[in-house]
């Protein structure tokens, strides 16, 4: 653990967090906000470790693609719509030049969906004994319940 | 007594958990814990100010519970009046409440 750290107010600063997510792309709005969160988590420096499981595994499925607008709402959405992956993408990719995140994606519930072989660069897929590590070497954990 | 975070993410009258939410964040209040509440994504919508659902928010305010709404949350439902006992507030906030570390997350 980190016994080297400062103390705020008798209380150690939280250095590493570790966030349990279970939601897919079209079914809640928690990947978003676990994505939102994570970034301001990287800003203060505050390494980010999720561990992706059940539907959550196809959030970082590489090959869904931005798909198209219909025509009537173009001008007030864009042309296309982004996947949730491209946000993961760049908060993997700003870890190169602060803190980091890391993202490993269940192996069982990857094979089950059929995505274990279409995981984006950087998202790691793993085992329970990564979440069992994340856990263990957080100073903080989030789990974020699956409801439907 | 202990630091606590207590993120609702759900509409308080969709699931039928939903109503012992305000009752655990005031058993906690009442055994003498700080207490955070923050309503974020559907977890707002009690707070818009008339929301009988967001009724004792007030009552868990001068309890001593700390009860924040998200603001992209707020504005995305066109939430403009917050129930008395609510503050607005934004992501930012929540990361610098755990950056300084909770005893326990609970995440409904």
């Amino acid at each position: 653990m980190h016994n080297d750290e400062p103390i705020l107010s008798g209380r150690k600063r939280v250095r590493r967090v570790a966030i349990v997510l279970s939601t897919g792309s079209y079914q809640r709005e928690a990947p978003t906000t676990v994505l939102r969160l994570a970034e301001k988590l990287l800003e203060r420096g505050i390494e980010v470790n999720v561990w992706a499981f059940e539907e959550a595994v196809t959030l970082t499925n590489q090959d869904q693609i931005e798909h198209n607008e219909p025509p009537s709402l173009r001008p007030v959405l864009g042309d296309s719509h982004a996947p949730v992956g491209r946000f993961i993408d760049q908060l993997l990719r700003a870890g190169l030049h602060g803190a980091k995140m890391d993202w490993v994606t269940c192996i069982l519930c990857a094979q089950e969906r059929g995505v274990e072989k279409h995981q984006m660069g950087g998202a790691i897929v793993g085992t329970l004994g990564d979440l069992w590590k994340f856990v263990g070497g957080a100073d903080q954990v989030i789990a974020i319940p699956a409801y439907r | 007594m202990g630091r606590l975070l207590v993120v609702d993410s759900r509409d308080l009258t969709e699931y039928a958990g939903g109503r012992f939410l305000p009752p655990l964040v005031e058993d906690l209040c009442r055994q003498g814990h700080d207490v955070t509440l923050f309503l974020v994504e559907n977890g707002v919508i009690a707070a818009r100010r008339g929301a009988t659902a967001g009724l004792s928010f007030e009552a868990l305010s001068d309890r001593g519970a700390h009860i924040l709404a998200d603001d992209v949350s707020c504005r995305s439902r066109g939430i403009r009046e917050l129930a008395s006992g609510v503050c607005l507030s934004d992501l930012d906030c929540l990361a610098d409440k755990i950056s300084d570390g909770f005893d326990n997350i609970l995440w409904y």
